[in-house]
């Protein structure tokens, strides 16, 4: 027996040896680790591949609820190229986009949304510019020109692909509607009336699930401000040119306190999903949401449903509603550039677009023009027409400004809602945590 | 075993007996050594030491990190929710250490008597623990909704005025939350605690007994003393459990009611992972490094000094 016990010494000794080792290894490794994406992105915007547009390429995907999954599933089973399929969980995806994105040998084409995001990539010089895709006989020439704006980057080159949207509005029942003996209303008055008539009723007069999706308390906020002080300031306030504790964002919050009373008592234990369970039972009656929320109702209800526009309240600022975008782009880092654009383009086409709103069995709209909309539900063609009409398009807070920014919102506008007394706390609170995000991104 | 040869005095050198000790060691038993630990240096350390480098840039994981010295750290000290988080931690580790070590020794020295039926007891206590946390937490979040069975029996009992929503209230989510976990972990602590108790001397017992003592007397004094290498074992895992529980309050509330239940584990995952925001999470990811290591040098200076 010959082997030595191991004393304190020797294991605080060893431990110590480790950690030094460790240390420094580390501090040799994080100066490589910092340059590596740097040459990355010089590899992939320098001497880029060609490729072949029959080629493999691989389509990273984030749309992972059962039904759009299926759709995209669908769409590449259809497609006469080469693609591999990787569908990933959204928040995941989010997460490990710019891991993607950066990485030696990127994934092709992925599908995310259009806006801020987009373009910060494209700044970066991580996306693929597609021009040729939006001009002469590409697939997107004929897309509305707000799209085209949409898709563009800073530098006025498109990058981005979009192959739906969608709008938020207050969605009903007709059914309950008519029980209850009342209708959509057409004013800002009307719509605080119908509240209190419906709360008189014993009916919560509006749904809403901010508990586990916070940012849920983004819409209304979103849309008091269109409605107050309309999309540009909307669209400052969320770039960071004024501040949340404008007199502008207080009357925002003022009016967002009023309607406080008529809200689900219970919409701090909900997701968006959950809270769609006392619409359905007519427990609840209004919802503003994304159209997305017609996948969330029984089956035999999806007919039953229909939405009016948050009634205006400021009659001097321009109509706006929101119509979050989503698509694809193509990492500028592609193996196969050109099989990337053909996928694209495939997936901008008309039948690709058809079939994933057919699928996926949400009222997303098509972008393109070339759609056959006649066989569309009658919710879905009300929803083309109401975003035809509106004079100014926003998308939605995160898409608007930024994820970070978003978090930002959440904290504030929950603590809000929960406690609505101390406006100014809460708006302090908001630009304090706001100011932290913007510093940062500069 | 020569046990007839008396030890010498070792006159040489400590270096030189040290190294007398490590070439006693045969090469083949090196080998196995340094490969485990070349490859814990490169996918434990590596990462490890790189987060400390991380969290001294502004990093979103494009391009280069760019340093910025330690304005994360003092961006740490400002910030309310890591404020809230360091708070929610000490209540975490005082309440699900404490109650879980309290109920789950409660329940071993209860059961740890021969009777009919004793085995099916403790299995149903040790049963939660075969559930991942993230199931405890999904779980419990059904208990736990505004119609759930929690605030259904209160209205049973008459006590509608306690009916909450457990989950959204900033006051009650976090216990919530730790009501849930210590379910789950009083199972295990009863068990280390179980076999612990298998050890223990009962003539002892039987002496005090005679002498006496009462009860209570018997299980403090005689008991628990005996419990010395239990105890140690269960504080290093409670300590550690708690200070990496990031799934049950991930799934049951991520975080929320705005922020009043972030832990340093999910604020850290929420500004690394969701806002990709890489320099300031590794920040936090490092003062929970130094939280957990000074936990984790004591523990072990402690061990080694009694088998020293």
């Amino acid at each position: 027996m010959s082997t030595q016990p191991l004393t304190r010494r020797s294991l605080l000794l060893g431990t110590t040896g480790l950690g030094a080792a460790g240390l420094l290894s580390g501090c040799v490794g994080s100066g490589g680790g910092g340059e590596e994406p740097t040459t990355d992105t010089g590899a992939g915007s320098g001497s880029a591949p060609t490729g072949d547009p029959d080629g493999p390429v691989t389509l990273q995907n984030s749309q992972s609820d059962p039904a759009p999954k299926e759709a995209i599933e669908q769409i590449v089973a259809d497609y006469d190229g080469n693609v591999t399929l990787n569908t990933v969980a959204t928040e995941q995806f989010r997460a490990q986009l710019s891991t993607y994105l950066t990485s030696a040998t990127p994934p092709d084409v992925l599908s995310w949304y259009a806006g801020a995001v987009a373009r910060d990539y494209a700044a970066e010089g991580l996306l693929l510019d597609i021009s040729d895709l939006w001009t002469g006989d590409g697939a997107c020439a004929n897309f509305s020109d707000a799209l085209k704006s949409l898709s563009s980057a800073e530098d006025g080159t498109q990058i981005f692909v979009p192959t739906n949207y969608y709008w938020w509005s207050v969605f009903y029942k007709k059914s309950a509607f008519e029980e209850w003996g009342v209708s959509a209303p057409e004013t800002w008055d009307d719509f605080m009336a119908l509240c209190e008539e419906l709360k008189g009723k014993g009916v919560h007069p509006l749904a809403n699930g901010i508990g586990s999706t916070p940012w849920m308390a983004s819409g209304w906020f979103d849309y008091l401000n269109l409605r107050i002080n309309g999309a540009d300031y909307h669209r400052e306030l969320l770039a960071g040119e004024h501040a949340f504790t404008d007199p502008e964002v207080t009357a925002v919050l003022e009016q967002y306190k009023e309607l406080i009373p008529y809200f689900d008592p219970n919409m701090a234990s909900y997701s968006h999903q959950e809270a769609v369970t006392p619409v359905a039972q007519n427990e609840d009656a209004m919802y503003l949401i994304g159209a997305f929320v017609t996948q969330f109702f029984p089956e035999d209800q999806r007919d039953d449903l229909d939405f009016f526009s948050v009634p205006p309240i400021n009659p001097d600022v321009p109509s706006a509603e929101e119509a979050p975008t989503d698509g694809y782009f193509a990492a500028s880092g592609s193996q196969n550039p050109a099989g990337a654009k053909a996928l694209l383009t495939y997936l901008a086409s008309p039948e690709a677009q058809e079939t994933f709103i057919e699928v996926s069995q949400s009222s997303n709209l098509p972008t393109s023009p070339d759609v056959d909309t006649s066989s569309f539900s009658p919710l879905v063609q009300k929803g083309i027409e109401l975003l035809n009409n509106t004079e100014e398009i926003t998308q939605f807070f995160n898409r608007d400004s930024s994820d970070a920014l978003q978090a930002t919102a959440d904290d504030a506008l929950t603590r809000f809602l929960a406690n609505p007394d101390d406006i100014p706390a809460i708006q302090e609170g908001w630009q304090a945590a706001a100011q932290r995000v913007w510093d940062s991104e500069q | 075993m020569s046990t007839a040869a008396p030890a010498l005095p070792d006159r040489r050198a400590p270096v030189a007996r040290w190294w007398a000790g490590v070439r006693k060691v045969p090469v083949v038993v090196w080998v196995f050594l340094l490969l485990p630990v070349a490859v814990e240096a490169f996918w434990v350390f590596w990462p490890a030491a790189n987060s400390f480098s991380l969290s001294m840039t502004r990093w979103n994981g494009v391009g280069a990190a760019e340093p910025v010295g330690v304005k994360n750290y003092t961006d740490l000290l400002a910030d309310p929710i890591f404020q809230t988080a360091v708070k929610n931690n000490v209540i975490w580790v005082v309440g699900f250490g404490g109650l879980s070590v309290l109920v789950g020794l409660a329940m071993a020295v209860l059961l740890n008597r021969p009777g009919r039926g004793i085995g099916l007891y403790r299995a149903a206590i040790y049963l939660p623990m075969v559930f991942s946390l993230t199931v405890t937490g999904m779980f419990w979040r059904v208990l736990y909704s505004p119609d759930g069975p929690v605030n259904a029996s209160l209205g049973l009992l008459g006590l509608q005025s306690w009916q909450r929503q457990w989950l959204a209230d900033p006051d009650v989510a976090l216990y919530a939350v730790l009501v849930a976990a210590v379910w789950r972990q009083v199972g295990y602590i009863m068990v280390l605690y179980l076999a612990g108790l298998k050890g223990v001397d009962p003539s002892l017992e039987e002496a005090a007994a005679v002498d006496g003592a009462n009860r209570w007397q018997r299980f403090a004094q005689i008991v628990f003393p005996q419990l010395r290498g239990v105890n140690a074992v269960v504080f290093a895992v409670t300590v550690i459990d708690s200070l990496r529980t990031f799934d049950i309050v991930w799934a049951m509330t991520r975080g929320g009611p705005y922020n009043s239940t972030q832990l340093l584990s999910t604020y850290m995952f929420e500004q690394g992972f969701t806002l990709v925001n890489l320099g300031y999470g590794s920040a936090i990811a490092v003062v929970i490094f130094l939280l957990a290591i000074a936990f984790i040098i004591t523990y072990l200076v402690r061990s080694a000094r009694t088998e020293d």
